[in-house]
């Protein structure tokens, strides 16, 4: 039985994931986002939906973080060291580097900047990733005796897994965000034929037929010729680690082959960082950019260089990358707002903008931001959008069911009124259940457990030497006795159960009565009797004994004549319970009485 | 090219339906059944009006879709209602669909229209109205032409015809006259009203025997008089007619486009003219090219014609299910922008494209 408690965050609300899981008396959290939109508590998951139960370190088993993005570990140290939480937190290695650089931009913004009090401190990031085990791609890593976990690679950015949840032969696959094609530094997700009970997969895109990588990228390229042909500036707001790579990869190879000279810049810190992790964990981007790398460093730029401040201010043509990527706060912003008054520049954002962001706003047409201190700043400067995300469509979710063989599919981050449709296709193309719970929904999903039974070898080979061969593709029935004591379940011999149990065996006999039709003597009904079920029970062995009984195999049968009719004569069948079947053939076959002429 | 986009449908589709709000419709045409059926809602770029909702994106979103265990070769909306019909092999039946966008994203099979005698015949080309709502036309051969009322089940009219030879289109050149064009390509006129009296040939084009020939009608700013516009023939062969419905005893003007001898033959065969381009019309089903002409300077000569544009994105796709390189199998244009068109291929690619307008012309 598998429990799955909705956290309040994933299902419909595209800001924050967080999962809770239930399997086999086990509890899992699986991701722990924030949403980034909010400035109040709704950034951070409600975990009361489950502290109303006692402690958490107490209540659950573990926490698994899927990857660095914030809106899946933005509210990690909140709930470890300001809601109480010590027990593990599983990531893989890169997550594991990455997340406290985030975490801690994050908080400086948040904090410095904003003045916000209710927030984590640094010291908090340092001691939650203390309780951070890191884990490797595809290895079983037993959290306790019972629960065991594994990652699988998903693409989408540097170190994001998806992770297989198991205990005993119950087991739940969460994909966290994942995307089923490769692109320039990443690989695409793989998973093995695992089939889990449940997958639960994210679903953001499930509805998109994207445009091709190719027509995205010749786009791209197009706005930032023309606006730098023209002597413009543009800005492009990044998250350190991510897209900015694969765009810094794209614009290099265009400037090279264009023979462009405008300057590109990419600011510095946290980027410099990001491009050592990059290199640090090289195994976790995709195949050609390990083999380029061989030959030349495919992060060191050739026309990309560190930025200053005070280049913001130069005059001609730029391109800049800056931090971060929804322009909420810090550079990016900083450089949005002196670009922002000239037509001739351009921000390109690159991704999903959070509502309540300054990039959300601009994307949603806004062109009079009010900024702190009331000023209001008019946006002149083009505004335009580049989705390069990677998330799996619906054809990607489609090959990774067909890739892990689930039992049932749950469906999060997507909206679920338009989700019927892919509900429908799921269930049809796979036959399994597909579940879309709201947030705060729970969904329980049953699962059917193998359990595991040992037979014994002297039983196995009892039943197979009786009666027809096995045949591989019938089952075969079998009689046995099952023993279940101290959670081990065994099959035996009623012989050796009886030995083991210390119980005595008692045998049951049937016995029943035939009236024939007979004015003869009794020996004589008798021999009639026993020529004709010689003459019909070919296979068996049917004997005359000198007493005057018949055996059929181990079945006895005995005439006497009828205490007060001389011409009925009865017969006594008689049998032990193993011969049931054949007792009760004989039964049936006699009392159609004897064939009329004998010999 | 202006602009360019390409998508990958999960099953490659022969048709492209225009919906109400610039929304799209594709369907699958496998012959093992499990064909979607999908309403896409186009990215904000093809919209014309101003972008709504949060972020402005350049894909299609599935809005909502249905599954049809026949292929389905053709489909189109029922104006004023939330339905549609298909028609696909194995006979000539047309298959009645609701769509509700609102409450669940599910198009729904509501039922059938059968036809007399229809088990076996090709499927049936069908065309709608909106001057006629909730009428459909449809047919597969001049003697099975008819209308029904789709809600109501209930039939019409009935082309008064024994002929049988097999259509490739027809449609409603307004609210009464009926324009049917035969594979072998005679034209034919019919009137709704007059029930009993047969249909009106129109002159045969002159091209080669043994073409097969297709049409494509003009649309004319809304309650125009269609019949105005000139109807567009376009043969297997890679011969353009033009003809003028008021004047059908020569045609108006033809050219032969430079075109390869198509590989399936007229299946995919397609001409339409573009709602917001004088004179220009696009053809495709030959290869994995869509050409676009400008018409306005040909004469009734039949010499050949230099494309304005050609869209070669389809060639370089992949292969399609058979092994071959891909084949364009419809393509239409974009009801507002004048320079867009939508094409599909074999491979399942969709591509919407714009080409940039050269000094001079059109």
């Amino acid at each position: 039985l598998v429990f799955l408690l909705l956290g309040p965050g994933a299902g419909q609300d595209v800001g924050r994931s967080c999962i809770l899981v239930s399997i086999a008396g086990k509890n899992v959290m699986l991701d722990c986002g924030m949403h980034m939109g909010y400035n109040d508590d709704r950034r951070f998951p409600d975990f009361s939906y489950i502290t109303q139960n006692g402690r958490l370190t107490d209540f659950l088993d573990c926490v698994i973080i899927s990857h660095f993005h914030l809106d899946h570990c933005g509210a990690l140290p909140y709930f470890s060291e300001m809601v109480g939480y010590d027990g593990p937190i599983y990531m893989t290695h890169p997550t594991k580097a990455i997340c406290p650089i985030l975490l801690e931009d994050y908080r400086k913004i948040t904090v410095d900047k904003k003045g916000e009090t209710n927030f984590f401190t640094s010291q908090m990031i340092k001691d939650c990733m203390k309780k951070v085990v890191a884990v490797h791609l595809h290895q079983t890593v037993q959290v306790d005796e019972e629960l065991e976990i594994k990652a699988y690679y998903a693409g989408h950015v540097l170190g994001a897994a998806m992770f297989q949840i198991k205990v005993g032969c119950e087991s739940v696959v969460y994909t966290g965000d994942y995307n089923m094609t490769p692109d320039r530094h990443l690989g695409a997700a793989w998973i093995d034929k695992c089939r889990p009970d449940l997958l639960i997969s994210e679903s953001t895109y499930a509805t998109t037929i994207r445009d091709s990588k190719r027509c995205r990228e010749r786009d791209f390229l197009k706005k930032v010729h023309e606006t730098v042909e023209r002597g413009g500036k543009v800005l492009i707001p990044v998250f350190a680690l991510g897209r900015a790579q694969e765009l810094c990869i794209l614009l290099e190879t265009f400037w090279e082959r264009m023979n462009l000279k405008a300057p590109i810049y990419f600011s510095t810190g946290l980027t410099e960082k990001a491009n050592h992790y990059y290199k640090l964990f090289i195994t976790w981007t995709n195949q050609k950019i390990r083999k380029t790398f061989v030959q030349r460093n495919m992060f060191e730029f050739k026309h990309i260089k560190a930025f200053d401040r005070a280049f913001a201010d130069n005059p001609g043509p730029m391109v800049v990358f800056a931090t971060p990527g929804m322009l909420h706060a810090g550079q990016s912003l900083q450089i949005f707002r002196k670009w922002a008054g000239n037509e001739k520049n351009m921000v390109i954002m690159p991704g999903y903008c959070v509502q309540g962001t300054v990039g959300h706003k601009i994307l949603s047409g806004q062109r009079k931001l009010e900024m702190e201190g009331r000023q209001i700043l008019e946006v002149k400067m083009q505004v335009e959008y580049m989705s390069f995300s990677a998330h799996a469509d619906a054809k990607g979710i489609m090959q990774l069911i067909r890739q892990a063989e689930p039992r049932n599919v749950l469906l999060v981050h997507g909206e679920a009124k338009k989700m019927e449709f892919l509900k429908q296709k799921i269930e049809q193309e796979f036959h399994v259940s597909c579940y879309m719970p709201a947030n705060g929904e729970t969904t329980t999903i049953f699962t059917n457990p193998s359990i595991p039974v040992d037979i014994s070898l002297g039983l196995l080979k009892r039943e197979t030497a009786i009666g027809l061969l096995p045949d591989v593709k019938k089952p075969k029935l079998m009689h046995g006795t099952l023993i279940m004591k101290d959670n081990s379940f065994r099959l035996v011999s009623p012989e050796q159960a009886l030995k083991e149990l210390g119980l005595a065996e008692h045998q049951l006999r049937f016995t029943c009565r035939v009236h024939i039709q007979d004015p003869r003597k009794e020996h004589e009904t008798v021999l009639r009797v026993y020529n004709h079920l010689k003459g019909v029970l070919k296979d068996y062995s049917v004997q005359h004994l000198p007493d005057g009984s018949i055996t059929v195999e181990s079945i006895l049968i005995q005439a006497t004549a009828h205490s007060e009719d001389q011409g009925t004569k009865v017969l006594l069948v008689s049998w032990t319970y193993q011969d049931e079947e054949l007792g009760s053939y004989l039964t049936s076959l006699l009392k159609k009485g004897l064939p009329q002429s004998t010999s | 090219y202006e602009d360019l986009h390409a998508f990958e449908l999960q099953a490659p589709t022969r048709l492209i339906e225009w919906a109400r709000g610039n929304r799209v419709c594709v369907a699958g045409y496998g012959q093992s059944g499990g064909n979607e059926i999908l309403q896409l809602l186009p990215p904000p770029t093809l919209q014309v009006k101003e972008t709504q909702g949060l972020c402005p994106e350049r894909d299609f979103k599935v809005e909502c879709g249905g599954f049809s265990n026949r292929p389905v070769y053709s489909l189109k909306y029922v104006p004023d209602t939330s339905l549609l019909v298909t028609s696909g092999p194995p006979d000539s039946s047309l298959q009645v669909w609701q769509v509700s966008a609102e409450d669940s994203d599910v198009i729904k099979p509501v039922g059938a229209i059968a036809t007399v005698n229809g088990t076996g015949q090709p499927w049936a080309k069908i065309a709608t109205v909106s001057a006629r709502a909730p009428w459909v036309l449809h047919g597969s051969r001049l003697n099975s032409v008819q209308i029904t009322e789709v809600e109501s089940r209930k039939n019409v009219y009935m082309a008064a015809s024994s002929n049988s030879e097999e259509l490739s289109g027809l449609a409603f050149l307004d609210g009464n006259t009926l324009l049917l064009c035969c594979a072998k390509g005679q034209l034919c006129l019919a009137d709704v009203r007059q029930l009993q009296s047969p249909l009106e040939a129109v002159s045969v084009p002159s091209a080669p025997c043994g073409e097969q020939w297709c049409m494509g009608v003009g649309r004319g700013p809304q309650g125009s008089d269609s019949s105005s516009q000139p109807v567009a023939c376009l043969s297997s062969g890679g011969h353009l007619t033009l003809t003028d419905l008021r004047k059908t005893s020569e045609s108006l003007a033809s050219a032969k486009c430079r075109v390869p001898s198509p590989s399936s033959g007229a299946e995919f065969l397609c001409v339409s003219w573009a709602p917001a381009l004088e004179g220009c019309l696009a053809i495709s089903g030959f290869d994995g090219t869509v050409h676009v002409y400008d018409t306005q300077s040909w004469d009734s000569s039949g010499r050949e014609a230099e494309p304005i544009f050609v869209h070669r994105g389809h060639s370089f796709g992949g292969s399609d299910s058979s092994g071959g390189p891909p084949l364009v199998t419809v393509h239409t244009w974009h009801p507002q922008k004048p320079r867009t068109l939508l094409s599909a291929a074999s491979d399942g690619s969709l591509h919407v494209w714009d080409w940039v307008q050269s000094c001079g012309k059109c």
